[in-house]
């Protein structure tokens, strides 16, 4: 197992290099100066490029990704050029934030989704199914900022339950922090319900069409018994699958809920560094999410043998 | 008690410190502010926020003229050369220590070192035309600059937002190596925390010592901290803002002009608005083949029905203005009234003088939602389309828009200019060698001459003529034509007593209270 996780991590490292590379050309192609944006409409070239040489954004191309890389190599991510805070702390306390939104989102939704597939594929056609799915395609449909100003609307202001702005850390104020949390989190759990839900009824469908499933009910098994013991172990592949991507997404930005629930998470630090061309956060941010991306698709995948003992980590 | 009472009970309970704290007042910012040093790394809410804590030698009053702050009299020799700045006397720093002209100096020789990175440097040094050749302290409530050419835009220039007001800050605001810490100023305010991405938390300065005055003068007059703190909370997103003043979580937030009518039914609201310096205007590349004929300028700001583009953009809070002095402005005179009409005729005349053929002008605008740039190039578009004139809109991102400004790569731009009170500093931003400053907007030389002048001449009527001289000027050689200035409207709730937007378009929380 620690051998196929090194190999994992080893083969990540080309792309996490290919990232980089790629992250630092393209963000120079799109125009737009970040000395420019910190002097504003008034900027005189004197004082433009007192700005540029100090931000050292006046060496050549290969320069500047040579001096980035070779301190990338070294852990340190460089300084933004907006905050100048150093940008590897920064993106931690960032990270932090959302995750703590979207684990717990995605640990509710697969909780609630996974059961309800299952069910949904037991009860393939009748009622039941036909409100879950339909419900899960409602949900899947409707975009999460419009679901965001939903429920601000409605817990916010009509009923005056949860706070409408503002973030309070958890570990500052456990109850207030958790008041704060409350819309995003539903935000997103009732986005992925609809996700995990049709993968998971899905994949269940598949697997009570095959023979060792007949077979399974001709022994004379309860459906409770052949449900759990022999379709769901077989079908949870793929929604396990799903709900790696689905978690290296999220935890590569939830720009959209972040900025509607005012919270200070890695997604917004990101969309805002891109407004403000402010190189290095983006450049750090981007390589952070690819990173965080390989790293949970390798435990998803280091994961797999507990739920299906034929995948060995060989 | 069902089961939704008890759980809407107990939410509104657990709930009611975060919704109820009526002794901060709560302001949205549209971003997080770049840093607390004054006057470097900055932007406009960064300026708003910094300039609560920090207080410069002069400030701009309620009308933008400019009135001693820190000092309390001003002396200015004959030649026009010499500053005598005698300060106010007991004001102290959030530390307690007292401000003296030592404090003054070390000030200025900080903020002239190249290593601060003061934003306005080069306006003293002599590289942008105004140089202070010397500066002293000779005794401990004087303090003495010096020009090496009289200036009128001298004080002015001290006063600017985007200046920090040249802030005078304790020493102990930067680190033993030169670095910077927090601002420990002599304003109303004090630095309470900085979450980034999330809050400033401004504390009230007990040992405040205000300007004189019976009531709140612009950045001078009467600035007493009526509540112990203000927070500054950082809300990208505008229906969150709404939802914010809707809900009472928020006290005081910018508003776009679109929702006006909507904020204006709620109950709990009161909406403000008052007339910016900031411009917003249509710039013309006068060196493209086809736009740098004048005809062909004039046959375009004659295509525009101008009332009907600012009352469109600016949901009929606007007033047309095609001055680049403010409304409000002492020096905003008669001929600053004279304007551009719509007269469809003359546009086809001038068309076909021109020699125009249907060439296409593209119309390079911006969506962000705090300026008029997209709105107003849509119905501009649709007008020049039905005057004959063949034009596209080009909608880029504001960084993008920005380089292109910068480096005048473009035919005609839907712009808007960062608010200056001074006029001669107001044409400064748009005129000048091309050569030198591609982004400027008028290469007139008559018109750097003039301006030149008023940057020396001190009489405000001889002023007076040469601004006017500069705005007939303008009128005819169309480098751009400007549409109105920025109405800066704020939702405020009915629970503060106090608030009021102004010409510097920045929120002031001094003299601002809760009712009751």
């Amino acid at each position: 197992m620690l051998r196929f996780a090194l190999t994992r991590i080893l083969m990540a490292l080309p792309t996490l290099f290919i990232v980089a590379v790629s992250v630092f050309v393209l963000i120079r192609l799109i125009p737009g100066d970040p000395a420019q944006l910190m002097l504003g409409d008034l900027a005189d070239p004197a004082s433009l490029a007192d700005l540029r040489a100090r931000l050292g954004l006046d060496r050549s191309l290969p320069m500047q990704f040579a001096i980035w890389f070779g301190n990338l190599l070294q852990g340190d991510l460089g300084q933004s050029i907006n905050s100048q805070q150093a940008v590897l702390p920064l993106i931690a306390q960032r990270f932090f934030i959302s995750a703590q939104v979207v684990l717990v989102a995605v640990l509710f939704a697969c909780l609630v989704a996974v059961p309800a597939g299952v069910i949904a594929a037991w009860r393939q056609n009748s009622s039941l199914d036909l409100t879950l799915v339909g419900l899960a395609t409602l949900l899947l449909s409707i975009p999460t900022f419009w679901l965001g100003l939903l429920l601000l609307l409605f817990f916010g202001l009509k009923l005056e339950w949860l706070p409408v702005v503002g973030y309070v850390s958890i570990g500052e104020d456990t109850t207030r922090g958790i008041l704060y949390l409350v819309m995003p989190i539903l935000t997103l759990f009732l986005h992925e319900i609809g996700v995990i839900l049709r993968m998971a009824r899905a994949s269940t469908l598949e697997v009570l069409r095959l023979d060792y499933i007949t077979h399974a009910r001709a022994k004379g098994l309860s459906e409770g018994a052949v449900l759990w013991r022999h379709a769901f172990k077989n079908a949870f592949g793929p929604t396990w699958t799903l709900i790696g991507l689905v978690l290296g997404n999220l935890l590569g930005g939830i720009a959209v809920v972040e900025t509607v629930f005012t919270i200070p998470g890695l997604g917004r630090l990101l969309v805002d560094s891109i407004f403000a061309r402010d190189y290095p956060v983006i450049q750090g941010c981007l390589l952070f999410v690819a990173f965080t991306y390989v790293l949970v698709n390798l435990v998803i995948d280091l994961c797999y043998p507990i739920f299906d003992p034929r995948v060995t980590a060989e | 008690m069902n089961l939704k009472s008890s759980l809407a009970i107990a939410l509104t309970l657990v709930a009611a410190p975060v919704l109820a704290q009526q002794s901060t007042i709560n302001v949205a910012l549209n971003a997080d502010i770049r840093s607390t040093n004054p006057g470097v790394n900055r932007d406009d809410n960064t300026d708003a926020v910094v300039l609560h804590m920090v207080e410069g030698l002069v400030g701009y009053r309620e009308n933008g003229a400019v009135a001693p702050l820190l000092a309390e009299s001003i002396a200015v020799s004959p030649d026009g050369l010499t500053y005598t700045f005698t300060l106010r006397k007991g004001v102290k720093f959030h530390n307690g220590a007292v401000m003296t002209s030592a404090d003054v100096l070390w000030n200025w020789n900080r903020y002239m070192d190249a290593k601060t990175d003061w934003r306005c440097r080069a306006e003293f040094d002599g590289r942008t035309g105004m140089k202070v050749t010397s500066v002293d302290a000779p005794d401990p409530s004087t303090f003495v600059m010096k020009l090496e050419k009289p200036s009128a835009m001298f004080l002015d220039t001290m006063a600017r937002t985007d200046c920090a007001m040249v802030a005078i800050i304790h020493k102990d605001s930067v680190k033993a190596d030169g670095s910077w810490d927090r601002p420990i100023g002599t304003g109303p305010f004090t630095l309470g925390e900085w979450r980034r991405g999330e809050f400033v938390s401004l504390k009230r300065f007990d040992g405040y010592v205000s300007p004189p005055g019976e009531q709140r003068d612009g950045y001078v007059g009467r600035k007493r901290a009526l509540v112990p703190e203000v927070k500054f909370l950082s809300i990208a997103d505008g229906a969150t803002i709404k939802a914010g003043l809707m809900s009472g979580a928020l006290h005081v937030a910018d508003i776009p002009d679109s929702d006006v009518p909507e904020m204006k039914k709620i109950p709990n609201l009161e909406v403000m608005s008052a007339p910016s310096a900031t411009k917003h205007a249509f710039l013309f590349q006068t060196r493209d083949a086809l736009l740098g004929d004048v005809r062909m300028r004039q046959a375009i700001a004659a295509a525009l029905d101008l009332d009907q583009i600012v009352a469109h953009t600016s949901n009929e809070l606007g007033k047309t203005n095609n001055s680049a002095i403010y409304v409000s402005s002492p020096y905003y005179s008669d001929v600053q009234r004279q304007r551009y009409s719509q007269d469809l005729a003359k546009v086809k005349k001038l068309l076909a003088e021109a020699g125009y053929k249907g060439q296409p002008i593209k119309l390079v605008a911006n969506k962000r939602s705090t300026v008029p740039s997209f709105p107003a190039a849509v119905v501009a578009q649709a007008m020049l389309q039905a005057a004959g004139i063949n034009s596209e809109i080009e909608v880029l991102e504001w960084a993008t828009q920005l380089d292109r400004y910068a480096k005048g790569n473009f035919q005609m731009m839907s712009f808007s200019y960062s608010a200056r009170i001074d006029p001669a500093q107001s044409y400064n931003q748009f005129s000048g060698p091309k050569d030198a400053f591609p982004s400027k907007a008028w290469d007139s030389r008559r018109a750097d001459e003039l301006i030149e002048k008023a940057t020396l001449v001190g009489d405000p009527a001889e002023r007076q003529k040469l601004f006017d001289e500069l705005h007939k000027l303008m009128l005819a050689e169309a480098p751009l034509i400007f549409l109105y200035n920025q109405v800066d409207t704020a939702g405020v709730s009915r629970k503060l007593r106090g608030f009021a937007p102004w010409v510097a378009g920045k929120p002031r929380l001094w003299e601002v209270s809760f009712a009751n």
